[in-house]
């Protein structure tokens, strides 16, 4: 029997360890207060199960049955007439004691509301990060990207941003020459420059190739004469004249932002718009980590 | 202390019954009072999205998907803005699940597409390589019900007065009237957006795969 | 008062049940492997078509276990033990014993079809209350013919007061009709719509956060009046009748009756926390759920008082040993619910694994148990036989006992991880975790799970074994057991 209340103790023992273990390897903050509660909660859970289970094992194997009979009998089943356990009464008590407490205090009827600690929630965590938002280095808007951009844009893009086999932008290149030669072509308005729609037909025939070829080949070596219309609005260095008109040398702010606010609708298929999903710094650290993706 | 009840089984029972049922008086009563009122500008859910909707039950994709996004940072940083009950106000039955195998889905139609989806329901491996998630080809086979989804706004339309058009009456003509004027160009602009040539070709004979119902609804939840 | 042998119980439709309680067994436990392999080995999503996805067998694998291996165990140990503690035969009353079994074959009849819509996909998709409307009224009529069954048996009783598991089939009786009826509202399509499309097809009355409310008032109380109050009559009965032992304490008794009715109705509000139901119908139901923990407690308590000083039975018994070790799994459980029913707690277990775990310490470890037991004893008696193996029933108990633990301890360890995991944000403030790896660290759990599924399986075969050959093969018994059930 005494092994009986120790394989169930340890059992529990187990389990609660068992868990902590696997939750550190997962990197879980447990100062998280409802991370610490539910914590708290399961080691409830198992103590007391466990501990109360055995008393009563241990019971069956010290104690013996006593009481006054009733006098009614069913299929040979008696029933004593013994008083309530007093533990049980007591904790029932107390259950009701702290439900008066939960419902009045801890969740005050009146006042609390989930959308008001909603609000809470958020405000606290905006002053918690504020100062790193504020001062993040290079280093750390690129380690910020890569976390947003596998929760929410790997689904698509793939998780090394190569785009799952064209069925989205494959980031380690800016362009193959056939989206170029297909925006010369058709034109494309869609995000929301302040330079306006790129018109269609800004170079035909021959110059359309050689344009495509370069601007598909990251802009280096010489550039095509026909890359003068270009630049007039993506400036030479085909970087975006300042935020005027998407880069075309490689993911920069304005661009990822553009594409974000407004989606983006190409040859290879539809993005989604991520209207007011991120902040302006998340928006820079995705940038940043889009412009470590190429080559 | 109570013996006398239990000789006398039908106060019992009553007794019994008048204890249970004081919750609900309580819990469930009042708050019918106050029914769920849709949010501004939410529209009732379109014949091809309510078939679609049909094929989510039916393949019972709530055994692994929520579609409640709970007022959490974390939940709102990963879904979107908490969900709200004003939403949920043509739900029927309303589709919260209880379990979250898979992500949660009540703002999917925010940041997702057809071809993503068309893709993901096929193979979802081809997206997500280790997905867990079953792939589903039959959808793209599959002939969508949309006689029966018909008939459901039809039925909520009067009973509940759902504000639907004057294109939803309860008949067979209505129905086929319907069905060629809004319903398939409604699902061509989905098949189109799908990329996928079978469905598309289905979809342009006149038959609408279950597919491209699921994805109107999908398309609808944002 | 003792006069056992004058009067001749028929237990013929207590029989019937008890052959559905072995095959629905059987199919839902194998599907509940199957399903748990499919979340650890997704290729298994593929053996069936489109009839064999893990979303289609879900709902599959949940009715059968409860409306057909569960409910035809509570039959089973009604049809049994009603008759006796009331001091009444079914033989007696012709037309009672009839309706009685009219009512079985409507309830084969109903499974049948559950079974055959389920596949097809035809599913109201509220949980636990998946079936369409025809079968809902199929469902109706099976629930007033048992009402009748259960009142006449009542009426003709000869002992005077009602025995405490009574009490509790009149609840179960009540609850499920009550809840069953207002969660299942809805508006066939067909009629109204001048004879459009399906004819089985419904609508649900209430819309959006009304449904959820009404569907968890009925969710909750289906664990309720399903998986406790009629479980809660088995062991009141079976397990002093097995011991020989007299029932511990009727005041105890009394306030766990009577405080279980009263709390449990309040409760349901604890599958809505942080949704958009009002935020004090949430309070109130982590509240009552809390205060729950006792009366829920207090049976538990009785029943492993009964077997104070009774060691040796315990160590020697296997019937014994599943009802004690069935006492301890609901006390489990129902501390379990109310701790993940806290508003802060539930943050992280909503949603998670670690419901399904909490789920089967109950179904697994308290319903199914007690029904083994139940079974084995009543088979004794209505076979008048011999169990056929003793060994045989001990093995199953530490196999089952086995693959409980492995169950409940992986999806323990799953669902605080997941949820946490879901949560977490790194040192900038993102997001850590992309959903996928929250799903791919489960894997292992998974596969512990089906493990522990697979051999809880096994017991439930070598259980079916064990009680056909007692059924055909068993001793045959001159004289019916007093308490303990012969075995060899
Ligand atoms: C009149 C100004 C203008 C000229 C001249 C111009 N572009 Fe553009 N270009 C734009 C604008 C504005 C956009 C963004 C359009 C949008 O909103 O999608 C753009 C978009 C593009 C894109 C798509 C970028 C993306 O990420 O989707 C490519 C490729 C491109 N231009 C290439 C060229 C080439 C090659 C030439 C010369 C042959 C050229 N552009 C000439 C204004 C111009
Ligand atoms: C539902 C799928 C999907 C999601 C999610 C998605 N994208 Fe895209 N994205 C695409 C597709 C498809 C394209 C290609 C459009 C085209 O040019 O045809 C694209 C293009 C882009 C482009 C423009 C590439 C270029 O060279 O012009 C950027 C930048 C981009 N995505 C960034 C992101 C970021 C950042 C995220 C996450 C916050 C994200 N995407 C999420 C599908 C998606
Ligand atoms: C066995 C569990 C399971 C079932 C059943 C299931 N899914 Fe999924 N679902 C997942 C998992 C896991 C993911 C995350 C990985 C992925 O994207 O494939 C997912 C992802 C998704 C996503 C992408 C959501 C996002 O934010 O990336 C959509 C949409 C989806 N499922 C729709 C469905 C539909 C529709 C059905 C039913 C026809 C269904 N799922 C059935 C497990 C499941
Ligand atoms: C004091 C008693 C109990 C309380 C307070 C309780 C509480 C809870 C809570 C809080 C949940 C999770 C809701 C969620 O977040 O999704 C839950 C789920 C569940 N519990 Fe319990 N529980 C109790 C006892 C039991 C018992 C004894 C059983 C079975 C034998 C059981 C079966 C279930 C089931 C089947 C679910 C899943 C419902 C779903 O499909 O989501 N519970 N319970
Ligand atoms: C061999 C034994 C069993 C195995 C392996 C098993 C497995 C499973 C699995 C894998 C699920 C789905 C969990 C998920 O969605 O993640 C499930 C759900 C469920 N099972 Fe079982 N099961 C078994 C026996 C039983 C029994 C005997 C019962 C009831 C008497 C039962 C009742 C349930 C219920 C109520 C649910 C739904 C839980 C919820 O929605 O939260 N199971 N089971
Ligand atoms: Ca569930
Ligand atoms: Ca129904
Ligand atoms: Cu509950």
């Amino acid at each position: 029997m005494n092994s009986f209340i120790v394989k169930g103790l340890a059992l529990a023992g187990v389990l609660v360890i068992g868990t902590l273990v696997v939750i550190k390897q997962m990197h879980i903050d447990l100062s998280d207060p409802i991370n610490m509660i539910t914590f708290l909660g399961a080691i409830a859970i198992a103590a007391l199960t466990f501990g109360v289970g055995a008393k009563y094992m241990a019971q069956m194997k010290s104690d013996t049955a006593s009481g006054e009979l009733a006098e009614e009998n069913w299929d040979g089943i008696g029933e004593y007439k013994n008083e309530l356990p007093a533990g049980w009464a007591y904790s029932f008590l107390g259950t009701m004691i702290w439900a008066v407490w939960y419902f009045f205090w801890g969740y005050p009827l009146n006042a609390y509301s989930e959308i008001g600690e909603y609000n809470q929630e958020v405000k606290n965590y905006n002053k918690k990060f504020e100062a790193i938002h504020k001062n993040a280095s290079p280093e750390v808007l690129k380690e910020m990207g890569e976390s947003i951009f596998l929760v929410q844009c790997a689904p698509c893009h793939g998780e090394t941003g190569d785009g799952l086999s064209g069925k989205a932008q494959d980031f380690s290149k800016r362009f193959t020459k056939e989206q170029v030669l297909a925006v010369i072509k058709n034109g494309q308005h869609k995000l929301n420059f302040p330079l306006g729609a790129m018109p269609a037909g800004m170079a035909q025939g021959k110059d359309a190739q050689a344009v495509a070829k370069y601007v598909a080949n990251g802009l280096k070596g010489t550039a095509p004469t026909a890359w003068t219309t270009c630049a007039g609005c993506h400036g030479t260095d085909g970087k975006g004249n300042g935020g005027t008109a998407p880069s075309l040398a490689g993911y920069n702010l304005p661009l990822v932002k553009h594409v974000l606010a407004n989606g983006k609708t190409g040859i290879i298929g539809h993005m989604p718009a991520f209207p007011g999903r991120f902040t302006p710094v998340q928006e820079k650290a995705l940038a940043a980590y889009l412009g470590t993706l190429k080559q | 202390m109570f013996h006398w009840l239990e000789k006398n089984p039908f106060l019992f029972a009553v007794g019994v019954f008048i204890v249970i049922a004081f919750a609900g008086l309580i819990e469930i009563l009042p708050s019918f009072t106050n029914a769920a009122r849709p949010i501004k500008g939410l529209k009732p859910y379109t014949v091809l999205q309510l078939a679609g909707k049909e094929v989510y039950k039916k393949d019972n994709c709530i055994a692994c998907h929520s579609q409640l996004i709970r007022p959490f940072k974390s939940e709102t940083d990963r879904y979107g803005k908490y969900s709200l009950s004003g939403e949920y106000a043509y739900d029927r039955p309303f589709l919260w699940g209880s379990k979250r195998t898979g992500p949660d889905l009540h703002r999917v139609g925010n940041y997702r597409t057809p071809d993503w989806h068309a893709n993901h329901m096929w193979n979802p491996k081809s997206v997500v390589p280790a997905s867990i998630m079953p792939a589903y080809k039959h959808q793209f086979k599959n002939i969508a019900d949309l006689e029966t989804a018909y008939a459901e706004a039809v039925t909520v339309k009067k009973v509940f007065h759902t504000p639907y058009g004057n294109d939803i009456q309860p008949s067979k003509a209505a129905f086929e009237k319907y069905y060629k004027t809004t319903a398939l160009p409604e699902a061509l602009k989905i098949a189109k957006a799908m990329k996928n040539k079978d469905v598309l070709a289905m979809v342009q004979q006149g038959k609408i795969p279950e597919i491209v119902a699921l994805i109107a609804y999908l398309e609808r939840l944002k | 008062m003792q006069s056992n042998a004058a009067l001749e119980y028929d237990y013929s439709v207590a029989k019937l049940y008890m052959w559905t309680t072995v095959i629905f067994g059987i199919v839902g436990m194998t599907i509940g492997v199957l399903i748990a392999s499919q979340l650890a080995f997704p290729e298994l999503n593929y053996l069936f078509g489109e009839y064999g996805t893990f979303s289609r067998l879900r709902p599959m694998h949940t009715n059968v276990v409860i409306y057909g291996f569960t409910v035809s165990g509570i039959m089973v140990s009604f049809y049994y033990s009603a008759q006796r503690v009331l001091k009444v035969s079914l033989a007696e009353l012709p037309l009672i014993n009839l309706l009685a079994k009219i009512g079985f074959f409507a309830y084969l009849i109903a499974a049948t079809f559950m079974v055959i819509s389920l596949a097809m996909g035809i599913t109201a998709s509220k949980e636990y209350a998946q079936m369409e409307w025809p079968l809902d009224i199929a469902i109706v009529i099976y629930w007033v013919i048992w009402g009748v069954v259960m009142f006449g048996l009542i009426g003709a009783r000869r002992e005077k007061s009602l025995y405490i598991s009574l009490w509790y089939y009149i609840a179960c009786f009540l609850g499920v009709a009550m809840l069953y009826l207002f969660n299942n509202m809805e508006v066939p399509t067909y009629f109204l719509s001048g004879g459009l499309g399906a004819w089985y097809h419904s609508v649900s009355m209430y819309a959006g956060t009304n449904d959820a409310l009404v569907q968890w008032w009925w969710g909750h109380n289906a664990v309720a009046f399903v998986f406790t109050v009629p479980i809660i009559a088995i062991i009141y009965y079976f397990l002093p009748k097995e011991s020989g032992q007299a029932v511990y304490s009727y005041k105890l008794s009394l306030l766990s009756f009577w405080g279980l009715m009263f709390v449990y109705l309040w409760a349901g509000g604890h599958h809505l926390l942080w949704s958009t139901v009002p935020d004090w119908m949430q309070t109130m139901g982590s509240v009552f759920s809390v205060v729950l923990i006792l009366p829920s407690w207090g049976s538990a308590i009785n029943m492993l008082l009964t077997m104070k000083g009774e060691w040796n039975q315990l160590t020697e018994n296997p019937l014994i040993k599943f009802m004690v070790l069935a006492s301890t799994f609901y006390m489990l459980s129902t501390l379990e619910g109310p701790i993940q029913a806290v508003k802060s707690v539930n943050a992280i277990a909503h949603f998670t694994d670690w419901i399904p775990g909490h789920v089967h310490d109950g179904v697994l470890g308290w319903v199914a148990f007690m029904i083994f037991a139940a079974v084995m004893h009543a088979s004794t008696r209505v076979f008048k036989r011999e169990i056929y193996s003793k060994s045989l029933l001990e093995a199953q108990f530490w196999i089952q006992t086995t693959g409980v633990v492995l169950y409940f301890t992986s999806m323990w360890i799953a669902g605080i991880t997941q949820g946490m995991m879901w949560r977490a944000v790194d040192e900038y403030g993102n997001l850590m975790y992309s959903f996928i790896d929250t799903v791919s660290v489960l894997h292992p759990y998974y596969t512990i799970r089906a493990i522990g599924g697979l051999l809880y399986l096994i017991g439930m075969l070598m259980f079916a074994y064990n009680f056909f050959m007692t059924a055909t093969a068993g001793r045959k018994l001159e004289q019916e057991p007093q308490f303990r059930s012969p075995m060899a």
